[in-house]
């Protein structure tokens, strides 16, 4: 009983020591992790709407390009980045969140479309749980630059914007390659993709155009 | 594991005789997924070796008290502990590579290399031949990474650590970047060892 009693004291003892350092580490160094999170999430942005930066810009130069072109307001509880060009007057397109369930987790990544709203200008995936080399492969850069240009309107009598295909099988515009070897993945994608796209175009897309 | 080892055959053994990768076939899973790109491989190594080495030290001081029935609860916790630490001082310090490296360097807690040493060596041995053994054994992990992600790196990108080497007209082999690149030279790797050096694989029954 004594024995029983001790190993449970010491378990507790090591715990708390161990979680203890953890916690303080994680502490000392949450700051940083956020702010490095926050500079990926300007990156992006900044990349789907096709506003280029310098290869390896640093972070305040990131942020820099980021309030001199881009402006940040909410739509329906949801962030809209609108894009400017050089000028600052001329919109060149919109950025919003999109995001669902992955074959592993949770997606999140932009997509923007142009000032229109007729065509995609990129998408782009920047946290997810898929597999590394498959599933992960959404957000290499052939997979993404397939939806750049798409058209929004469904081609009558389907009630998909995009389809996702396996590798080369593609015959219409809005059939785009399946990452092979992640059928998962690549059918989760185009669900919560149209699905978020079509929410964007019938529920957001209206409240822009009543502001401008 | 009776007599007390010197620490030069600690390190012989962790490097060659005892391979944790090619000898005893432990940790294969991350030495496919980190070694396409050298600058991955070592920051992973880097990773390893510190939790390799902190947790074996930690085991073995904490050795004498831990009952022994919750040895291996206590280990987890211990490993899991530093590698915890590695992964936010990664993602703090390197966001880039911590994107790269995905989900391994958490993995890590899982490599059979970090509870084998714990269990096999250092929870039976002082610290200071437990720090060793951990330095070696991981050592020898990196080492053998590292082989594999120089075979990788230049045939599947062309470069070494960005820098190309590769002549202008060199098509990278999309294989090499994907984890049965690594497949084959690991296997590569393996069979060129027990075909030359086919006499020290006996001495090694420990798993």
């Amino acid at each position: 009983m004594k024995k029983r009693l001790f190993s449970i004291f010491y378990m507790f003892l090591l715990t708390l020591f161990f979680t203890s350092v953890v916690s303080a580490v994680k502490l000392y160094n949450e700051e940083r992790i956020a702010m490095n999170q926050e500079v990926k999430l300007l990156r992006i942005v900044l990349h789907v709407l096709g506003i280029a930066v310098q290869e390896g810009a640093s972070p305040q130069a990131l942020s820099q390009v980021f309030s001199e072109r881009v402006k940040e307001i909410a739509v329906k509880e949801r962030p809209l980045y609108i894009g400017y060009a050089e000028n600052g007057e001329t919109i060149t397109g919109y950025a919003f969140p999109v995001g669902g369930q992955g074959f592993w987790g949770p997606i999140s990544g932009l997509a923007a479309v142009d000032p229109s709203a007729t065509r995609l200008l990129g998408v782009a995936f920047f946290k997810h749980s898929e597999t590394p080399g498959l599933g992960a492969r959404i957000t290499e850069a052939w997979f993404t630059k397939q939806f750049e240009g798409l058209s929004l309107d469904p081609i009558a009598g389907e009630q998909k914007i995009f389809y996702l295909k396996a590798a080369g099988t593609g015959q219409a515009a809005n059939e785009l390659d399946a990452v092979t070897g992640a059928t998962g993945t690549s059918r989760a994608v185009e669900s919560f993709l149209n699905r978020e796209l079509d929410h964007f175009l019938k529920g957001i897309w209206p409240e822009v155009k009543k502001k401008r | 594991m009776a007599k007390p080892l010197k620490s030069s055959r600690i390190f012989v053994r962790g490097l060659w005789d005892d391979n944790p990768v090619l000898r005893q076939v432990l940790g294969i899973c991350s030495t496919l997924a980190v070694t396409n790109l050298l600058v991955n491989t070592l920051v992973m190594n880097a990773g390893l070796i510190f939790t390799v080495t902190m947790s074996c030290l930690t085991v073995s001081l904490l050795r004498k008290y831990t009952p022994m029935r919750i040895r291996m609860m206590a280990q987890t916790l211990i490993i899991a502990s530093y590698v915890i630490i590695v992964d936010i001082c990664i993602a703090a310090y390197l966001p880039d590579i911590s994107e790269a490296l995905g989900p391994y360097v958490g993995l890590i807690i899982t490599n059979c290399i970090v509870m084998g040493r714990c269990e096999a060596f250092a929870r039976n041995n002082p610290p200071w031949p437990s720090f060793l053994d951990g330095l070696a054994m991981s050592l020898g992990y990196s080492a053998v990474l590292l082989t594999i992600a120089l075979i990788r790196e230049p045939l599947g990108f062309g470069t070494v650590l960005g820098f190309r080497i590769m002549p202008a007209g060199f098509t990278p082999w999309t294989i090499m970047i994907m984890a049965p690149g690594a497949f084959f030279t690991l296997g590569l790797l393996a069979w060129f060892l027990k075909a030359y050096f086919p006499q020290v694989t006996e001495t090694n029954k420990e798993r």
